[in-house]
């Protein structure tokens, strides 16, 4: 008794799900029908993860379907990368990267994946200048003295960055190589440990990002010395184009990718819902707790500085090995 | 400041606090004890919850989450000998014995009040200590964490069983599979043999559902277990004066646990397993330690609860996260408009001591939901073998897949059963591997760290700027030399 109500239960079960199939794919379905899939190739916890929570709880009300954040790190974020690379192009599963794994890692590994040709950008979010800082004790009053002290003493100095190839990382090389000075690079596993070491006194010098930096600048603890980009963040420190540092240098770029090949309708409903949620008050007022700016760009815009940075990255990684 | 901390504990003492803490510790716990999930995930999902709360209420409840989640993880890690995480390895030693014995009950009580015991504590010493704990923490970089790391290895393989030297090689043989991958350092690409799936390295979560969950199915399946008596198998409730047996290990962890928690970087794995070597050699019995020793779940659990108190300090003193679970944390502070920094406790200081009379009432809370929650956990053993061990498998897998929903990982679930299963038929110990494994990348980390910051003259860097760290690597071949001779000679009298 009990086995035939199972059986029949489960074919009707069987027969029901078979029919909602059909009913939920015909060939010209409107987008989005279902969640969307937002991949981050990092791991839980980082800024990264933290601006995707507050995305991915606003998106949905301007795009009508939830958004998903699913964190697939590894390989210095190639993994993710690849699944969305191999993902089919319907606009339901996207990557939210930044630009160091993005446009750099192709230069200095060999990837499963080509970066350019096998993404396009669906838009910017925000982005976040680095700042070279300095203990508040440390006998460097500006840029130019670290500088010349650097360039007196060669490899003397301690740089802590958040590791090889990262966001702290390339900007500090690209400086060293336009300035032509030399700092001992040390790596940290991450943003906080690298601070964590300039404040301990293990290192000379360091680069933070402005929402990690706020506290600890109110209460004395560094000094900032330059800030990427051309207009001044902080009104009393110069930018990195005041100090000799021009170009897309110091900038970490947070963006959607989706794979190559989506539907042109797709990818204007996602640009459409992005653009729309970088003027939502909730967000804006979430990203600005966060410390986060929010500086939106077309996913044409953003392709345009994808092509600047692989230029870029790409004599960077071979001045760097070629020694 | 004493205003503040009355201030503070009126305002945590509300009921919808209450509420959702409960809420929290009970999700934790769920999401903890259902391997392949973690709580680290279980946060980051729930974390836009607490966007929309009152800080009062929605740091609470990531608290709970966060609490519950490590006791649940040592639910699996004791019924079904299926730690979900490093921390709950050295739980599921003595703790999966015990259940053998049909004392699963007495083991998830003790592993619950060792870890609410030693939280406690941990948070009252970090309540009362936090600024000179913050600069202690300073002191910490990357040449006294090689050499802490360096040493905590050495401990683990002299006490971990009566042949060191088959220690010594399970080590090595686990410091190896974590340098599979890319180099952490470097990024150049070590013994991948050119393919993608080995490059982010060996996942930590099939290896040890691997060797420790998938050799003891097997055992059960080859003894034929069918007529275990099932009422017997949870048997009793903890009692008083077992816990007071336990008693002076369960400080003595609290205390090893805090201290590992001040070192940045080490974390509840480190000291979970010093807390239980440091048991074991402090015991009369160290023979009994792995067969089913209460005392051990005890040390154990103790001490990699006690890690949580001091590993907010730096994120409340400074704003810089230590791990993963604290950046989420930081996450929901600023999200709130509460910038965790040397100013936090000045400009809301009263808010602060919320947060951390909170976190002590979290811990009594969780006394109680996780003494009701105990008999329905432990329920589960009394299932009949012919279904428990399918469950066991399918739990196995499910959980190995659905942590990266990436196939290859269930190839390596397989490939560390075959290989748990011949270890242990050949009475080899799987730990020290496994510790090998999850130490190791941290340990080289630090290592490369400070050839880099030696510039090259490592001798005069130690010498002239790092004598702490240099007297520690100095002393822990001789520490290794002792610990083993005395346990020897103790193995070898029993």
């Amino acid at each position: 008794m009990l086995k035939t109500f199972a059986k029949k239960s489960l074919a009707a079960l069987a027969i029901s799900g078979a029919a909602l199939a059909t009913t939920l794919s015909p060939a010209y379905a409107e987008y989005p029908e279902k969640p969307v899939t937002l991949v981050i190739p990092l791991g839980a916890g980082g800024s990264h993860d933290l601006n995707a929570r507050i995305l991915t709880s606003i998106v949905p009300s301007y795009l009508n379907q939830a958004m998903i954040v699913r964190l697939t790190p590894g390989a210095g974020g190639q993994k993710g990368t690849q699944e969305v690379a191999n993902a089919p192009a319907d606009g339901y599963t996207l990557l939210f990267t930044h630009n160091y794994i993005d446009m750099l890692q192709q230069y200095v590994e060999n990837l499963p994946y080509d970066p350019m040709a096998d993404f396009v950008s669906v838009a910017r979010i925000n982005f976040a200048p680095a700042s070279v800082i300095v203990r508040a004790d440390s006998p460097f009053l500006t840029f130019e003295e670290l500088v010349a002290h650097a360039k007196e003493h060669p490899g003397e100095l301690q740089l802590g960055h958040s590791g090889n190839w990262g966001a702290f990382f390339v900007p500090a090389a690209q400086m060293m190589k336009k300035l032509d000075f030399v700092m001992n690079m040390v790596p940290y596993q991450g943003g906080g440990p690298a601070m964590q070491a300039l404040l301990a006194g293990d290192s000379d010098m360091s680069l933070a990002f402005p929402s990690t930096l706020g506290e600890l600048l109110k209460a004395g603890k560094i000094r900032v010395l330059a800030t990427a980009g051309e207009e001044r963040v902080y009104d009393d420190v110069p930018s990195f184009t005041e100090v000799g540092i021009d170009g897309d240098i110091g900038f970490m770029h947070r963006f959607v990718l989706a794979p190559a090949g989506t539907p042109p309708e797709v990818l204007k409903k996602l640009e459409a819902a992005f653009a729309e949620t970088s003027k939502d008050e909730t967000f804006l007022q979430l990203m600005g707790r966060l410390g986060e700016s929010v500086d939106p760009m077309t996913g044409e815009e953003y392709h345009a500085l994808r092509e600047g940075q692989a230029v870029a990255y790409q004599e960077l990684v071979e001045e760097l090995t070629s020694q | 400041m004493i205003d503040q901390f009355f201030e503070g504990f009126a305002m945590a003492m509300r009921f919808d606090t209450m509420a959702m803490m409960s809420i929290g510790l009970f999700a934790g716990m769920l999401v903890g004890a259902l391997p392949g999930f973690t709580t680290l995930m279980a946060m980051a999902i729930l974390l836009p919850i607490s966007f929309f709360l009152e800080p009062i209420v929605g740091i609470p409840f990531l608290l709970g989450i966060y609490k519950g989640g490590i006791f649940g993880g040592s639910v699996p890690a004791i019924l079904i000998s299926m730690p979900g995480t490093g921390a709950a390895v050295a739980t599921s030693r003595d703790g999966y014995k015990l259940t053998q014995k049909g004392k699963s009950r007495k083991a998830l009580d003790m592993a619950l009040f060792s870890s609410v015991f030693g939280d406690t504590s941990s948070d009252f010493f970090t309540i009362l200590m936090i600024f000179p704990i913050a600069y202690m923490v300073m002191q910490f970089g990357p040449p006294e964490l090689f050499a802490v790391l360096l040493m905590s290895l050495v401990i683990i393989a002299a006490t971990s069983g009566a042949n060191p030297l088959k220690a010594l090689i399970m080590m090595m043989l686990g410091l190896w599979l974590s340098f599979i991958g890319t180099d952490p350092l470097g990024g150049v690409e070590r013994f991948t043999f050119g393919l993608f799936d080995l490059k982010s390295g060996i996942p930590l979560l099939p290896m040890l559902i691997g060797v420790f969950a998938l050799p003891e199915v097997a055992s059960v399946v080859i003894r034929n277990e069918q007529g275990r008596k099932l009422a017997a198998l949870m048997g009793e409730r903890l009692q008083f004066s077992e816990f007071r047996r336990c008693f002076k290990t369960i400080c003595r962890s609290t205390v090893i646990g805090t201290g590992i928690g001040i070192v940045p970087g080490l974390g509840q794995v480190v000291a979970a397993m010093m807390g239980y070597s440091a048991a074991k050699n402090a015991s009369d019995h160290p023979e009994t330690f792995g067969e089913g020793e209460i005392e051990g779940v005890a040390a154990a659990e103790a001490a990699n609860n006690a890690v949580n108190g001091p590993t907010m300090v730096p994120l409340l003193t400074l704003g810089i996260p230590g791990d993963n679970v604290t950046a989420i944390l930081l996450g929901a502070f600023v999200a709130q408009g509460l910038r965790p920094g040397p100013q936090l406790f000045e400009e809301q200081g009263a808010t602060v001591f919320a947060i951390l009379v909170a976190m002590v009432i979290a811990n009594l809370l969780f006394l109680v939901i996780g003494y009701l929650s105990v008999p329905m956990f432990s329920r589960l053993v009394t299932i009949k073998t012919s279904i428990l061990i399918p469950m066991v498998i399918m739990f196995s897998f499910a959980g190995t897949y659905v942590y990266r929903s990436d196939p290859t990982d269930l190839l390596i679930l397989v490939a560390f059963g075959i290989f748990g299963i011949i270890a242990k038929s050949a009475r080899f110990d799987v730990m020290p591997m496994v510790m090998g494994f999850i130490l190791g990348p941290s340990m080289e980390y630090a290592f490369g760290q400070t050839v880099a910051m030696s510039g090259g003259n490592a001798l005069g860097f130690f010498l002239t700027e790092r004598i702490g760290a240099l007297t520690l690597l100095i002393a822990t071949p001789i520490m290794g030399y002792l610990l083993w001779k005395r346990l020897y000679s103790n193995l070898k009298a029993a």
